[in-house]
């Protein structure tokens, strides 16, 4: 018989709800909404993203929010104009 | 109150089977810990008189809810003694506040440790040391509170080097970084004073912070010598574009110097914020500030916090030796913020 019982000191993460939106099967004539973080070159990165997108895959237009900092989630205003105003959704990181 | 623990157990033969066990299951921060039992971890529950499932913090990036139990469970494995369990506890309810922002702090390649100051009755009952040695080894409250706070960031939270805690050199203040302010000694009005506490009450004061940075000055017998030395120290150091908090440690002999002289903390304060400042043209030339510089630049001066008060002062550090210290904390402006809680002796 064991002389000793230890308790566990982790937890699991409480189980998210996800549903993925499905993947549009082409870019053609969406609107694309970029998220920058605030770091160094995000926007830049994404704005040539955004280009790209429009050049090489026929996107309608592009349109950038900035979140309030790289460590926070995009906010909720962000979350809302996206929801009614863009198709598909790039977010990145800069540095 | 409920009063089950409702942590999964695990049967083992002795102590140093269940001290292989922890390491084993990746629960210890690399040095050997103190089994969890159930009699350790509810006498630490019943000294701070919590209920095993109150929730301390949720950390929302995570969703994980901090329990009083897991924190027991960490702080027992960290070598408390039951009486610290509440100063753990204030320290996990600050990591929780927003201001304090957990993701970022955490997670993030800037390294940063959590550094706890301890203020008021309970740090000099509970014997935190503010004095020699302030930031080493020596002092049970100062090694194993910061132990279980950490503890809890890894085992509850998940924040686990490597993987969620991406800190690309981190340091040494991620076993544990917790210090007192001196305040029989101290002149001034303790931090937890300043930031809205009686001197009566026992407060924590969390920061996501850098290692200390130490100076020295054995020239100046005045306040505004000894300060200069730490400005030009500390004007280059940290995210010089703009923090949200730095730590200024005064130590006795520079303590007494600064007193004798009538300086207050919002003195020393104002001092150290219009002496750190830099100019853009030396930011942009030294690679911090991107972009080329332009004659107005020189004459552009950034502060390295955005108002003196978000410099804290803290009486802290051995009486002998003309040495103090500055600490730079993690990011930017919005990030993370210092953020202090009350210590609740007894609560149920």
């Amino acid at each position: 018989m064991a002389r000793l019982e230890i308790l566990d000191p982790t937890v699991e993460a409480r189980k998210q709800p996800l549903t993925y939106v499905p993947r549009p099967d082409s870019l053609k004539g969406k609107r694309i909404g970029l998220v920058e973080n605030t770091k160094y070159n995000s926007d830049r990165l994404l704005l040539k993203i955004g280009e790209i997108l429009k050049e090489e895959y026929g996107a309608a237009e592009t349109r950038m929010w900035r979140k309030h900092n790289a460590g926070v989630p995009a906010h909720a205003e962000i979350l809302e104009e996206a929801k009614r105003g863009v198709d598909v959704v790039v977010a990145g990181i800069g540095d | 109150m409920t009063t089950e623990l409702s942590s999964a157990r695990y049967a083992v033969d002795d102590l140093a089977q269940a001290m292989d066990l922890c390491f084993e299951k990746g629960w210890t921060d690399g040095l050997p810990v103190v089994p969890p039992t159930e009699a350790r971890v509810r006498a630490m529950l019943e000294a701070a008189e919590l209920a095993p499932d109150k929730e301390v913090a949720f950390i929302t990036n995570r969703q994980v809810a901090v329990t009083a139990e897991k924190i027991a469970v960490n702080a027992v494995m960290a070598g408390c003694k039951p009486e610290y369990l509440p100063v753990v506890v204030a320290a996990v309810e600050g990591l929780g506040d927003p201001r304090w922002g957990y993701h970022g702090p955490a997670t993030s390649t800037g390294g940063a440790a959590v550094l706890v100051i301890v203020n008021g009755p309970l740090s000099r009952s509970l014997d935190f040391n503010s004095g020699d040695n302030l930031f080493g080894p020596g002092w049970r409250a100062n090694a194993t509170v910061g132990r279980a706070v950490r503890l809890v960031m890894r085992n509850v939270i998940g924040t686990l080097p490597g993987a969620l805690d991406r800190g690309t050199l981190g340091h040494p203040g991620k076993y544990s970084y917790v210090i007192a302010e001196n305040e029989a000694d101290s002149p001034w009005t303790p931090l937890h004073v300043e930031r809205g506490f009686r001197p009566e009450q026992s407060a924590v004061t969390v920061m996501a912070a850098e290692s200390p940075h130490q100076f020295y000055n054995q020239l100046s017998s005045t306040a505004a010598g000894i300060l200069t030395t730490l400005c030009d120290d500390m004007r280059i150091s940290g995210n010089v574009m703009g923090q949200p908090n730095y730590v200024v440690v005064i130590a006795g002999e520079h303590m007494k110097t600064i007193a004798a002289d009538g300086w207050s903390k919002a003195d020393i304060r104002k001092f150290v914020f219009e002496h750190t400042q830099n100019s853009a043209a030396h930011l942009k030339r030294t690679g911090r500030m991107p972009g080329a510089v332009k004659p107005e630049d020189e004459t552009a001066l950034r502060p390295v916090v955005a108002s003196p008060e978000d410099i804290l002062v803290v009486a802290a550090g051995g009486r002998a030796g003309s040495f103090s210290a500055y600490i730079p904390g993690w990011a930017s402006r919005r990030t993370s913020e210092a953020v202090t809680k009350l210590i609740h002796e007894r609560r149920s």
